[in-house]
């Protein structure tokens, strides 16, 4: 089997020769040397791409006040890179382990061809090596999985990052987003963007605003992958074509050929390498690499492939194995705990949780039993015992739940240019995250919305984000069994903005947003109150918040025991989570979940600059409230 | 005659296999969840406790009450008709809720932001579905005030 991916990696080698490369490499380089735009950056030749990379790393970029950044971010990036090459070695033994691919022939009988036998699981190896690839990437130092890691369910693998920043750097330290990385776990249930109209709401897409909407591959899944390798602010290439580019390169381009028939046959122009190892973010147009229309198409296929690979990845028992100890317990396989069933009873009855995150069983409730004028906006006991649909944890909406705006977040920070003469933020702290309601808008920050027809619902969908399932919302590293504080417990951070640092914290918030609603921004309490314990700061976005949640009147005991539920939901209980192993980092202990990552609060401007006019000014305007 | 028998009794066979409540539960819960059609309406939605003010700013004001499953569309919405009269409630304020809908009552909460601090506001709530159509309830016409700025009071 060694022998035969050794063939497959041989046939691979690219078309064109190794002399024809350094040939380019060098008239690449004289060229670089005279453009002075490019010469500004001045990158050394790295070592580690020795065939054809110019590239190194520009001036680190930092823009942010003292205190902003983690202390350990360079560390913990380096610790990152090191378990994603572990991940990836593992694939590549897979794929060495392969047998040797075979299609069926079917000419005659009406079938497409297939590979036989083994289309699964060749198709699962080559999403596994192109998500930790750290190739798939402008200075070969980010993979998809920088911000994803198993041990974290797929989400954001350092702690110091969720405790501060929010938003994961990419390629070019230090840029940074704005968001939480969601996790990859059960991501390609989610449908295609569409307008429900009898729901009159939106339903399915991907990322927290769905901008990735399925709308050309018919999978937001597929779609959402093909995002972060072109953003500015993550992977950063300058151009789609540059994943053409670099998988022509890599060790596993025969399989990736094998799979999808793709054909690496493209005429590259002689700065193709140099173009792909700048971040993008100011170039000034979308496609610098010139390619002629044939071989723009080879590049868009291989892009498109790339996103189904890693949506076929996420589809895997890698990712999404159905392994929770709530999936044995629905087997019959398992019993849970007096306080995980409690939980379980709680999140189908007065806290309502699975009004939005669907459980799959039906929530028949005996009337009159809530807590009187305390009560959740369903009351009752479930008394069902069936499953009435898929227990996905979640209904593919979106809505407000009225998060305060974080003011730790990166991107506020970033209105200065880089040295690539980009600035991620220009609007600094008069950013707003209207999320769903910009990316209608095809608005700053988003994606250009593929619907005219969908731009009107802007306004009743400001401030809504996706509706995450609730799988996996605890998974954390084994040596650190937990995410609640005292621990030992992994630093995680939920909702899209990562202003909650704990399950305890989440389901506090659910649980009294509006008992303990203040008119105030993050940091600013009054006096004698404890943010996120009997103080919540303002919404950052007052329209169309959701009203179904934010007084459940649930105890301090009953919080905890929906916490003890959400923990059944992570995957690895009957099989171990593949690759879950991999967390070299430390856990860590002390404090309470009520008021964990409350030391590092930061008060938010005051007076905080108003919505910026390219985000608040758009039509159609934010309505009825306008946006502070 | 007998092929058509036949074939029948392959169908329903087969039907009977799909409809399987034992399969159901196997399998549903390893398959993507979708949209389900709205639930059967509610014949009558009335209003069973409230409605009452549950949390007042000098500039917002939170409104609570209960009723009957009003079925529909899982989609919501809470509605208030308020205004510094009783006789002219003008003004017009909605919220977004999901029903659960095989629970057998609903709370509704409605937010009212852009009030005036010391005033006092009357008003009437009723809601709807997604699409518009009122879920048929309405209350009576109560009242609530708001405090002073920068003050907030809470219901008990």
């Amino acid at each position: 089997m060694v022998h035969h991916f050794l063939q497959l990696l041989r046939r691979a080698e690219p078309s064109r020769s190794r002399a024809q490369i350094v040939q380019r490499s060098l008239a690449t380089l004289a060229l670089t040397c005279c453009a002075v735009l490019v010469a500004t950056v001045g990158y050394p030749v790295r070592p580690a791409v020795p065939q054809s990379g110019q590239a190194g790393n520009p001036p680190a970029y930092n823009p942010y006040p003292p205190g902003i950044l983690p202390s350990d971010l360079d560390a913990e990036i380096a610790r990152v890179r090191a378990e994603m090459r572990t991940v990836f070695g593992r694939y590549l033994v897979q794929a060495q382990a392969l047998p040797p691919l075979t299609y069926s022939n079917t000419q005659g009988v009406g079938n497409p061809p297939t590979i036989v036998g083994s289309g699964y699981e060749a198709m699962r190896i080559l999403g596994g090596l192109l998500n930790y690839d750290q190739n798939i990437s402008p200075l070969k130092n980010a993979a998809c999985a920088s911000c994803h890691m198993p041990y974290a369910g797929f989400s954001g693998p350092i702690p110091s990052v969720d405790l501060t920043i929010v938003a994961y750097p990419g390629t070019y330290h230090f840029r940074a987003a704005k968001r939480t990385a969601q996790r990859y776990t059960y991501a390609p249930q989610f449908p295609a963007l569409h307008f429900n109209e009898t729901l009159q709401a939106f339903i399915g897409g991907e990322f927290w605003d769905a901008r990735a909407t399925g709308y050309k591959l018919q999978s937001a899944d597929a779609e959402q992958a093909q995002h972060p390798p072109v953003d500015p602010l993550e992977m950063g290439f300058p151009d789609t074509a540059c994943i053409a580019w670099r998988i022509s390169q890599a060790q596993y381009k025969s399989l990736f050929e094998q799979v999808w028939g793709a054909d690496f046959d493209i005429n590259w122009p002689g700065d193709a390498e140099q173009t792909c190892s700048t971040p993008g973010g100011n170039f000034p147009t979308a496609t610098p690499i010139a390619l002629s229309p044939n071989d723009r198409t080879k590049a868009n296929d291989i892009y498109d492939h790339w996103g189904q690979s890693i949506s076929a990845l996420e589809h895997t028992d890698d990712v999404s194995p159905f392994s929770s100890k709530f999936d044995a317990f629905l087997a019959g396989k398992a019993s849970l705990t007096p306080d995980e069933i409690a939980g379980y009873k709680l999140f189908d009855g007065k806290a309502a949780c699975n009004t939005c995150h669907l459980d799959g069983r039906g929530s028949t409730q005996t009337p009159g039993t809530g807590s009187g004028s305390k009560s959740s906006t369903t009351t009752g006991i479930d008394t069902s015992a069936a499953a009435s649909q898929a227990p996905s944890f979640t209904c593919f909406g979106y809505a407000n739940e009225g998060l305060p705006l974080n003011p730790r977040i990166a991107l506020f920070y970033e209105n200065k240019p880089d040295a690539l003469g980009f600035t991620p933020n220009p609007l600094g702290f008069g950013y707003r995250d209207l999320g769903l309601g910009t990316f209608l808008r095809s608005g700053f920050g988003s994606a250009p919305n593929p619907n005219a027809k969908w731009t009107s619902f802007a306004p009743k969908a400001d401030g809504q984000m996706q509706t995450s399932t609730a799988r996996n919302v605890a998974m954390t590293p084994k040596q650190c069994p937990t995410t609640e504080a005292p621990g030992p417990y992994f630093q995680k951070e939920f909702f899209h903005n990562g202003y909650i640092k704990s399950l305890k914290q989440l389901v506090h918030f659910y649980n009294t947003r509006d008992v303990y609603a203040y008119n105030v921004t993050s940091g600013h309490c009054p006096p004698g109150k404890t943010e996120k314990v009997d103080c919540w700061p303002m919404p950052e976005v007052p329209n169309n918040i959701d009203m179904t949640t934010g007084n459940l009147g649930l105890t301090d005991q009953e919080e905890n025991q929906i916490v003890a539920f959400l923990q059944t939901l992570t995957d690895g209980f009957t099989t171990p989570y593949p690759n879950s192993d991999t967390y070299t980092g430390v856990c860590k202990t002390g404090g309470s979940a009520s008021t964990q990552g409350n030391e590092l609060l930061i008060p938010t401007p005051d007076p905080l600059p108003p919505c910026a006019s390219s985000i608040c000014g758009v039509a159609p305007l934010p309505s009825p409230n306008k946006i502070p | 005659m007998d092929k058509l028998l036949l074939q029948l009794a392959i169908a329903i066979s087969f039907g009977g296999l799909l409809l399987d409540p034992t399969i159901a539960q196997n399998y549903a819960p390893y398959q993507p969840g979708g949209v389900l059609p709205p639930a059967e309406r509610a014949e009558r939605v009335e209003i069973v406790q409230g409605p009452a003010l549950e949390l007042a700013h000098d500039d917002l004001a939170i409104i609570r009450w209960t009723t009957n499953n009003p079925g529909g569309s899982d989609e919501h919405f809470t509605v208030i008709h308020y205004g510094t009269a009783p006789t002219n409630l003008s003004q017009t304020a909605k919220s977004h809720i999901r029903l659960n809908r095989d629970h057998a009552q609903t709370i509704f909460r409605v937010r009212v932001d852009g009030l005036k601090p010391q005033t006092t506001y009357y008003y009437m709530v009723t809601s709807m579905g997604s699409d518009g159509v009122s879920d048929g309830e309405q209350s009576a016409v109560k009242q609530f005030t708001t405090p002073r700025p920068g003050e907030r009071t809470q219901s008990p």
